[in-house]
């Protein structure tokens, strides 16, 4: 079954009096389950296709289908309910939401959602204790290192157990130890819960992880192939 | 321009819309401060020159207790010769004698009880307006005619035109029975109720007749060419009396004590609400100061590792902080004068005004007046109390540590 | 419901995140609702007191007279039903209190002096319940009936007169064929008012000595009712309207004294102009805040986006944030307000400038007069400005577009 399906994207930024083309003429599958690492230099494109597959950047022209829905020709708000319902995001960093605790931020999605209380703390408490920071729930982000943020924040992308988790650049602001574990954790919700994973990145050391790597050039898709675990 | 000064310009305009809504700020209370300021002093000198130039004066040389009791016997004796002599001693000829009586007035059908005033027909047109506001019919002419003018209300009340004769009744100094029938030969509309209910004139000569006054009277009365020169005047007639101690001089203040009074209470509650506004604005200062400098503190910690004194930074931020007070400074004082200016041509003013600025001798519409002083006075209060406000957040600098303000982003 | 909840907590939490600008904003915040209510009370508490006082010396919430006796208060203009007429007509209507009264223009005069008063004939025990002298607290004693051969003065008036408690004076006014009708009377009681002017313009006698000195027989000069609230006195005047045919003019008191009657519509329009302004005065900061607030956080609110909040979402949060901003600073501005005008409930004296207040027709003592109905008004009127300010910098942070907001620095 086809998790993501990307038909022949376009998408064209000015940058000063430069056209650059982030995605030229791109078209990619992803299957459900799949656990795809996206690699190119920055200004490859990586995080404009990452960002078009969340509805959170719409194409100039092409076809983007979650599942069996066609996402490019949404509305915001049904953009907006297909992210909270279906994907899950880990974005690089500072990406918690500074003035709730631990536990509150994985809460977030569930309350935007509206899932009973009782529920929303069973959950997080269990999924923060997943991704190993239990006894850490009432603590602020300020309060926690870099590498625990983002766990919470992985918590938080996968707690309402989403088809599909879009992270971008995850490790950038985390030491080669704790993108091990940060990855270890990937690897481990990718087969435990057959979530679909596409991680964008540059690091040499997460494309060891990833079970397919794709290359992208200049908004073009230059390698794609398949890899096992290391 | 010097690189201190460009700095602390480009600074301000780092946030375009928080310096625009705090300038915002001072020009909005600004433009309310001139205007009100124009408003108020504009109308207490129409209040004082208007009441004034009815009866008062400036001043009024009376005989002692004579202000507080208004009894017939409390007499200036021989005023129109003492009258005379200030006249030719002073050299001025806003300086009239005056008799006042209380008396009962009967037209063949009605009966009041009013104020008589007895005055100098050829002197009382230099201190009074009311010889000006003349209606219908003619002001006195001769100093011992047995004629009378009075209010517009009085007349209608009393049911008696110009031509008609009136018959007063009252008492003299010694308390013995005055009665007299004059002739109408003039009506006066001031436009103060109380004024053209109450009041009539008639020439000295006959007053002191009638009354039995003896060629005394009640008061003399003086203006002086301007209110600022009253003062002055006041102490060379003092000189001039010297020898003559059963006599007092009366400044308006004195004569009118209800006058300044009213605008001292109006002065405290208007202060009172200039104030609260100039406070608001020192609080909005405050606040942005406040977040630019703690929005700052890395670059701050950079610069001071660099090797910046803090006390430099805080001089930045108080230019900064001088920069916008100046724009808002004068933004506001030309808002305020352009709004006022507009009042200035098309008149001031709202419902009820009329009934309760009729207390103080003053139209229902008032024009105010732009002046420097006006103009100012508001918006460098502000400007003041705006570099107080900047003054704690300069001085929160002070405390600054470079390695960790570096820290903070 | 549930939504409102999770947005408020981040609100308050946001609130507090920048704990010194929410501070400098509350300051603000609270000093200006304390300008507001504060000033309010003082200003309302001045004008009850007017009102109080004024409608006392009137007295009464309506009146009957003559249609002519309001223009010209002569004995001519005299209700056209007599004593036993009127208490057919309102003895049994149900009116509470009400009181016939002569009511005419007259010259006292003792062996010193002369002066105009108003010369009231009453039946005391009818307006003893709402009558401006407390007879208690005469000197000497009040009137004791109708039928009363004494007069009761003023304290001043006697001053002025040379006169006191068991001297005699004449009363000195005209009957309805234009003939003087006099009388001499002895001073049995000096009463006491809030304000000089009073105490020189009201003389008390008997209301059938009135109509005996004055040959009207059982006829007099005005009928006067009061009702529950001076506020609200349609039911009384419907109520007497209904009682009386065309010969007679129902007024109420604001038509009775239009200068009162304005005093309290202008009360309530410089209420509102006042918050209104101070509310302008405090947006400035109230906006600045709140872009400021939303900009520190245009990332956060990007990753709330991206993660499934819609805008309305964040504009709601915003909102929210400011609402509570202001009915926290309401809430200290209120108590503040309450805790600084309780003690002065007692009154705060302000005879400095009797003489002036008296201008504007308000005595020298001024309770403040803390108006639930104002305080509500005052706090709904920020809230809902308030409101109406915070939509821009609202509407703008819930169109930021996702991925430019979370790639911001």
């Amino acid at each position: 079954m086809t998790a993501v399906r990307c038909i022949d994207l376009c998408k064209t930024y000015r940058q000063g009096d430069q056209d650059i083309k982030a995605l030229d003429h791109l078209s990619v599958d992803v299957e459900k389950g799949e656990f795809v690492c996206l690699m190119s230099p920055s200004g490859g494109g990586k995080t404009t296709l990452l960002n078009a597959i969340g509805g959170l950047d719409i194409p100039d022209s092409g076809e983007i289908w979650i599942a069996d829905e066609r996402i490019d020709r949404m509305s915001k708000g049904q953009l907006a309910d297909l992210r909270l319902a279906n994907i899950g995001f880990v974005f690089q960093a500072y990406n918690l939401i500074p003035v709730l605790t631990a536990q509150e931020n994985v809460e977030f999605v569930m309350q935007v959602q509206g899932v009973a209380a009782a529920e929303r703390r069973a959950k997080s408490l269990a999924i923060l204790e997943e991704v190993g920071l239990k006894g850490l729930e009432t603590r602020r982000p300020a309060e926690m290192s870099g590498g625990q943020q983002q766990r919470v924040a992985v918590a938080r992308a996968i707690v309402s157990r989403p088809e599909l988790v879009l992270a971008d650049e995850p490790t950038a602001n985390l030491d080669s130890k704790t993108s091990a574990e940060l990855m270890e954790l990937f690897t481990e919700l990718n087969e435990h819960h057959n979530t679909t994973f596409i991680i964008a990145t540059h690091d040499q050391h997460v494309q060891s992880y990833a079970k397919r790597l794709v290359r992208m050039l200049d908004g073009r898709i230059v390698g794609d192939v398949e890899q096992h675990a290391a | 321009m010097n690189i201190v000064l460009r700095l602390a310009w480009r600074n301000l305009w780092r946030h375009s819309r928080r310096t625009w809504l705090t300038i915002g700020a001072m020009v909005f209370s600004n433009t309310l401060l001139v205007f009100m300021i124009s408003l108020q002093f504009g109308m207490y000198g129409l209040m004082i020159n208007n009441t004034l130039q009815v009866f008062s004066g400036h001043m009024q040389i009376q005989a002692p207790g004579y202000k507080d009791d208004q009894k017939m016997r409390q007499v200036v004796h021989d005023v129109q010769p003492l009258a005379a002599r200030l006249r030719s001693e002073l050299g001025s000829d806003t300086i009239a004698a005056r008799g006042w009586a209380f008396g009962l007035a009967s037209s063949a059908e009605r009966s009041y009880g009013i104020g008589i005033y007895g005055v100098e027909p050829a002197h009382e047109p230099q201190v009074s307006n009311i010889p000006g506001l003349i209606e219908q019919g003619r002001y006195l002419e001769g100093n011992d005619a047995a004629e009378i003018v009075i209010g517009a209300t009085l007349a209608r009340n009393l049911r008696i035109g110009v031509g008609d004769e009136l018959t007063l009744l009252g008492s003299g100094p010694d308390g013995s029975f005055a009665a007299a029938v004059v002739d109408v030969v003039g009506i006066f509309d001031s436009g103060v109720k109380e004024i053209d209910r109450n009041i009539a004139e008639m020439p000295l000569g006959t007053f002191q007749d009638v009354f039995y006054m003896d060629g005394a009277g009640h008061q003399v009365v003086l203006l002086a060419p301007e209110l600022d020169q009253a003062a002055l005047l006041q102490s060379r007639v003092e000189g001039l009396l010297a020898g003559d101690d059963g006599l007092v001089v009366e400044g308006w203040d004195a004569l009118q004590p209800g006058l300044k009074q009213a605008i001292q209470a109006d002065i405290s509650s208007a202060f009172f609400m200039y104030g609260i506004l100039v406070i608001l604005v020192a609080f909005s200062v405050l606040n942005t100061q406040l977040m630019s400098v703690l929005e700052r503190t890395h670059e701050f910690g950079i610069v001071m590792a660099l090797g910046l004194k803090p006390g430099r930074l805080g001089r930045l931020v108080m230019l900064e902080t001088a920069m916008m007070g100046l724009i808002g400074m004068f933004l506001g004082a030309l808002a305020g004068a352009l709004f006022t200016t507009w009042f200035t041509v098309n008149g001031f003013s709202y419902p009820g005004m009329e009934e309760m600025v009729a207390n103080f001798n003053l139209p229902g519409r008032v024009y105010p007046r732009v002046t420097l002083l006006t103009m100012f006075a508001g918006p460098l209060v502000v400007f003041v109390f705006t570099l107080a406000a900047a003054a704690y957040p300069a001085l929160r600098l002070q405390r600054l540590h470079p390695v960790a303000a570096m820290r903070t982003n | 419901m549930h939504m409102f909840f999770v947005l408020s907590r981040l609100a308050w939490r946001y609130l507090w995140r920048n704990h010194r600008r929410t501070i400098v904003m509350l300051s603000a915040i609270a000093v200006g609702t304390w300008a507001m209510i504060f000033m309010t009370a003082l200003t309302r508490g001045m004008v009850d007191q007017m009102i109080a006082d004024g409608i006392s010396v009137i007295p009464g919430h309506v009146q009957i007279h003559n249609p002519d006796y309001l223009d010209d208060p002569s004995v001519n203009n005299r209700i056209a039903y007599t004593d036993t007429e009127l208490t057919a007509r309102f003895g049994n209507a149900g009116f509470s209190s009400w009181a016939s009264r002569v009511r005419v223009p007259a010259v006292v005069t003792s062996e010193r002096e002369s002066r105009g008063v108003t010369l009231l004939g009453i039946d005391p025990e009818a307006e003893r319940s709402f009558s401006f002298v407390d007879y208690a607290a005469v000197d000497g004693r009040f009137l004791e009936g109708p039928d009363d051969k004494g007069v009761v003065i003023g304290a001043k008036l006697a001053d002025t007169l040379e006169t006191r408690v068991g001297k005699r004076i004449v009363i000195m006014s005209q009957d309805p064929d234009n003939e003087i009708a006099d009388r001499g009377f002895r001073v049995v009681g000096l009463f006491h008012a809030e304000m000089e002017a009073t105490e020189e313009s009201y003389a008390f006698i008997g209301k059938h000595t009135a109509q005996d000195m004055l040959r009207i027989g059982d006829t007099v000069s005005e009928v006067v009712f009061v009702g529950d609230d001076y506020r609200d006195v349609e039911p009384v005047f419907d109520k007497v309207a209904a009682q009386v045919d065309d010969s007679v003019l129902v007024s109420r008191w604001t038509e009775v004294d239009t200068y009162l009657g304005t005093m309290m519509g202008m009360m309530d329009g410089f209420m509102l102009i006042w918050v209104i302004v101070i509310f302008l005065a405090l947006s400035f900061g109230l906006v600045n805040t709140l872009v400021m607030a939303v900009f520190e956080r245009i990332r956060e609110i990007g990753l709330m986006l991206a993660l499934g909040m819609k805008p309305a979402m964040i504009l709601g949060q915003i909102i929210i944030e400011s609402m509570m901003l202001l009915a926290v600073g309401l809430l200290i501005g209120d108590l503040l307000a309450w805790a600084t005008i309780k003690p002065l409930e007692g009154g705060i004296d302000i005879s400095v400038v009797a003489k002036g207040m008296e201008m504007f027709g308000a005595s020298s003592m001024l309770y403040p007069n803390l108006d639930i109905g104002d305080v509500i008004l005052a706090n709904v009127v920020v809230l809902v400005l308030g409101f109406l300010a915070s939509l821009s910098p609202a509407w703008r942070a819930s169109r930021y577009e996702p991925v430019e907001a979370i790639t911001k620095v």
